[in-house]
């Protein structure tokens, strides 16, 4: 048991000592205080391998759950909850999480000690429009608007402690896996995570980062809906194998909208394989539809909070908290009475009816809707050959998405197999299971999930464009490549920028890195030819090689270069900026006309 | 400065190459991408001595790899797909064969992306029928990708290279270029060796 202990402590400290480098400062590595539960060695045997759980880190409830041997059980807390607030609050000299932490009140977690909303923030950068919209929590957010880390902190006693999202995640993710080890007795090393579709593979290793803080290794990182989609398979199978049905395919739209994000996917499944057709997401939730009614109940929120005084942060929480529970009241009646003190002198007294709700949020059910379309485009599936809605997530029981949903989908009625909030958690443990290479005498682990790309990887080409080589919703595995080419005479090198995203402009995707080709021979501009080669792996490792050919040469011009990807670390939006200050257009490349 | 003065095939896509009214060679596939083929023959062979694999599917039609006749229907090739998928998927590799089957399932999943897909169903079977056998020579045609001879061969080139790079990886790594599922037999095989 020890030996097993100070492995993890060691790889702990070998991803930490990996990934400090340019990070300045090292964040302090977080162990599970107590050592003493720990002591399941009978059932890490081999006879019984350990089994991955699975976890649902959601923008502002998390879960964890497991397969136990014959089903999916969620775990609970010592106050019986399954669902755990997302939260840590800095109060004292240990900080401690919503999994341990008692509230006494929820204004509590609004008095400005509280850091909530990490999965907003994580991995983002301070000129990041959903960075902007977290200014107004009840706690400290500052961007200085240059594609940094924002400055994130907490006040405890009076004074503003600066955190990290990464540093906040980990310190939530110990308790979760000191909770887990005390109920099932037994050391937690592998955990399978659900992230929103709309994460880069910059945010997943950020990720990671605070997985590795937390002594977790990550199995698999698994974007929300196809969690849910592998619960929705291994529920088929099941049925399959009750009727002896045929098991022909079935499609399934599963919309997934929570508090920080909203997914779409698509799944052809049949025969306990969950191909994902199609995926969209954007960082649309619960948190925006929330920030629009705060305003439209109190117009000049943005000036009033400004300062961020201790007075401010207060009302500010008690403004949410009111507004919280009015939106979740409108889920089952037209109209709610919202009735608040903000303290100074100030009162909110308003009926607010769903109608009104709608319209403050008309753009991001608009948005919601685009997402499905996108979707269904992307995976070429007609509305008529959908089998099943899934509608699941903390927005799932909003009347407006519901509505919107099944408009789109042309569905009188969703499926009702699933329970909205555990649905993904539920999914993770599946595949925490399955990928622990655990089976099952009833065939409920015999489960496959096809994965697709949610975002689209290429490189800056063409001026300032970003240009696509693995496409969005391509299936991984994966390679592809396309042909580049020089835009000066005698050009000798070439910058490779890897960008990951949906948008045309570079500026408008995720950077993951860069590299530099050097030696081209000099030519014409457009006759060397640079073909770049994206490859993701089995394990979801992104590697893009580059090599050199000129025509009639018999080999290629220089070595290939081969990098491994995302490179950039937490300063990533200086590097580009720097890059174009230092290199303007001279090292730039176009892609080569594509054949008939 | 006139392009022609270089007396060379451009393949640019930026039409001021083609405007300058020089004797500028349009892009012809075949002629251009020829020394882009001889480049990289030695890796080629250097990739197939060390996986017999390769060699053995890329002679094979689309409706071979999927195991179905030519005259499959839809439901059949989505069938075969899932069926093969759960056969080559490297989710359910070996530990020891993931890159094979990385490759396998890649080749099976381009298969099912042209005879799934209607009009490139059309367009593949119009091509073999022309008697271009070579599945993967034919597909270029209408998947408006560059060359799939070279591609291949690129695809070799690279391989080898990214078999070599495992190789190294395995000492310092071993389950970093695995599967997860791999990663976890491999951990349950090591664990009853060591008992």
């Amino acid at each position: 048991m020890h030996i097993a202990g100070s492995g993890t402590f060691a790889l702990l400290l070998h991803s930490l000592s990996f990934s400090t480098v340019g990070e300045g400062m090292a964040e302090p590595a977080y162990t599970v205080a107590s050592d003493s539960e720990t002591t399941g060695e009978e059932k890490s045997s081999p006879a019984f391998p350990e089994i991955a759980i699975g976890i649902d880190i959601g923008t502002s409830q998390c879960s964890i759950a497991i397969w136990n041997g014959s089903q999916i059980e969620l775990l609970k807390n010592t106050r019986n909850q399954k669902m755990m607030r997302s939260y840590v609050t800095f109060k004292d000299e240990v900080p401690s999480g919503g999994v341990s932490n008692q509230l006494s009140h929820e204004h509590d977690m609004l008095s400005g000690a509280a850091i909530f909303n990490m999965k907003r923030l994580i991995g983002r950068v301070d000129t990041d429009p959903v960075v902007h919209a977290s200014k107004s929590l009840p706690f400290l957010v500052q961007t200085l608007d240059i594609g940094v880390r924002p400055f994130i902190a907490a006040l405890v006693n009076n004074v503003w402690r600066s955190t990290t999202p990464e540093e906040v995640l980990a310190i939530f993710l110990v308790e979760l896996r000191a909770m887990a080890e005390t109920q099932l007795k037994r050391p937690i090393r592998n955990v399978v995570l659900t992230i929103p579709v709309s994460f880069s593979r910059f945010q997943l290793t950020r990720i990671e980062r605070a997985c590795a803080m937390a002594g977790l290794h990550v199995l698999r990182l698994m974007p929300e809906p196809t969690a849910v989609a592998l619960l929705y398979a291994q529920q088929q199978q099941q049925t399959v194998h009750e009727n002896m049905g045929s098991g022909s395919e079935k499609i399934a739209l599963i919309f997934n909208m929570g508090a920080g994000y909203c997914d779409v996917a698509l799944s052809a499944t049949a025969g306990g394989v969950s191909q994902i057709k199609g995926l969209a997401g954007s960082a649309i939730g619960g948190e925006d539809l929330l920030q629009n009614m705060m305003r439209h109940l109190l117009p000049d929120i943005e000036s009033r909070f400004a300062n961020h005084g201790i007075n401010e942060i207060k009302s500010m929480g008690l403004l949410r908290v009111a507004t919280q529970d009015a939106i979740h009241k409108l889920s089952t009646q037209t109209s709610v009475q919202i009735d608040v003190d903000l303290g100074n002198g100030s009162k909110i007294c308003k009926v607010v009816n769903s109608e009104e709700f709608e319209e403050v949020n008309q753009k991001i059910f608009e948005k919601c809707e685009k997402l499905i379309i996108q979707c269904l485009h992307d995976a070429k599936v007609e509305i008529e050959d959908i089998t099943d809605v899934i509608l699941v997530g903390g927005c799932s029981f909003i009347p407006k998405i519901r509505n919107l949903v099944k408009g789109i989908c042309k569905k009188e009625a969703l499926y009702d197999g699933m329970i909205p909030l555990e649905a993904a958690v539920r999914g993770a443990a599946l595949e925490g299971a399955v990928a622990s290479g655990i089976s099952d005498p009833f065939g409920n682990l015999d489960l496959l999930t096809i994965q697709a790309t949610p975002l689209g990887i290429g490189i800056r080409a063409d001026g300032n464009n970003f240009v696509p080589i693995i496409p969005r919703n391509t299936t991984m595995p994966a390679r592809k490549d396309l042909v580049f080419t020089t835009v000066r005479d005698n050009q000798t090198e070439a910058l490779i920028i890897v960008y990951e995203g949906e948008g045309q402009k570079v500026e408008e995707n995720h950077l993951l890195g860069y590299f530099k080709i050097t030696g081209i021979p000099p030519a014409p501009k457009g006759v060397p030819e640079i073909n770049v080669c994206m490859d993701i792996d089995a394990s979801n490792v992104l590697r893009v090689l580059a090599g050199v050919i000129l025509p009639g040469s018999p080999h290629p011009a220089i070595p290939v270069m081969e990098v491994r990807l995302p490179t950039v670390d937490d300063g990533h939006g200086w590097c580009a900026e720097a890059l174009h200050k230092t290199y303007g257009s001279t090292l730039d490349l176009e892609t080569v006309q594509k054949k008939i | 400065m006139r392009c022609s003065s270089y007396g060379l095939v451009i393949p640019g896509s930026d039409s001021r190459f083609f405007s300058t009214g020089t004797s500028v060679v349009p892009p012809d596939p075949s002629r251009r991408l020829c020394p882009t083929r001889v480049s990289f023959v030695s890796f080629k062979i250097k990739a197939n001595f060390s996986d017999a694999c390769v060699k053995d599917l890329t002679g094979m039609t689309f409706y071979q790899l999927l195991g179905i006749p030519e005259s499959g229907t839809l439901p059949e090739i989505k069938h075969a797909y899932k069926q093969l998928a759960r056969k080559y998927h490297p989710d359910v590799s070996p530990p020891d064969r993931i890159e094979e089957y990385t490759r396998r399932f890649i080749r099976v999943q381009e298969a099912y992306e042209t005879l799934s897909d209607p009009r490139r169903r059309a367009l593949y079977d119009r091509d073999m029928s022309k008697g271009l056998q070579l599945a993967f020579s034919a597909r270029r045609r209408y998947q408006n990708d560059m060359e799939m001879e070279e591609r291949s061969e690129w695809k070799n080139r690279w391989q080898s290279q990214l078999s070599e790079l495992k190789r190294r990886s395995m000492y310092k790594d071993a389950r970093g270029n695995m599967s997860w599922g791999a990663q976890m037999r491999k951990q349950k095989e090591d664990l009853s060796e060591e008992l």
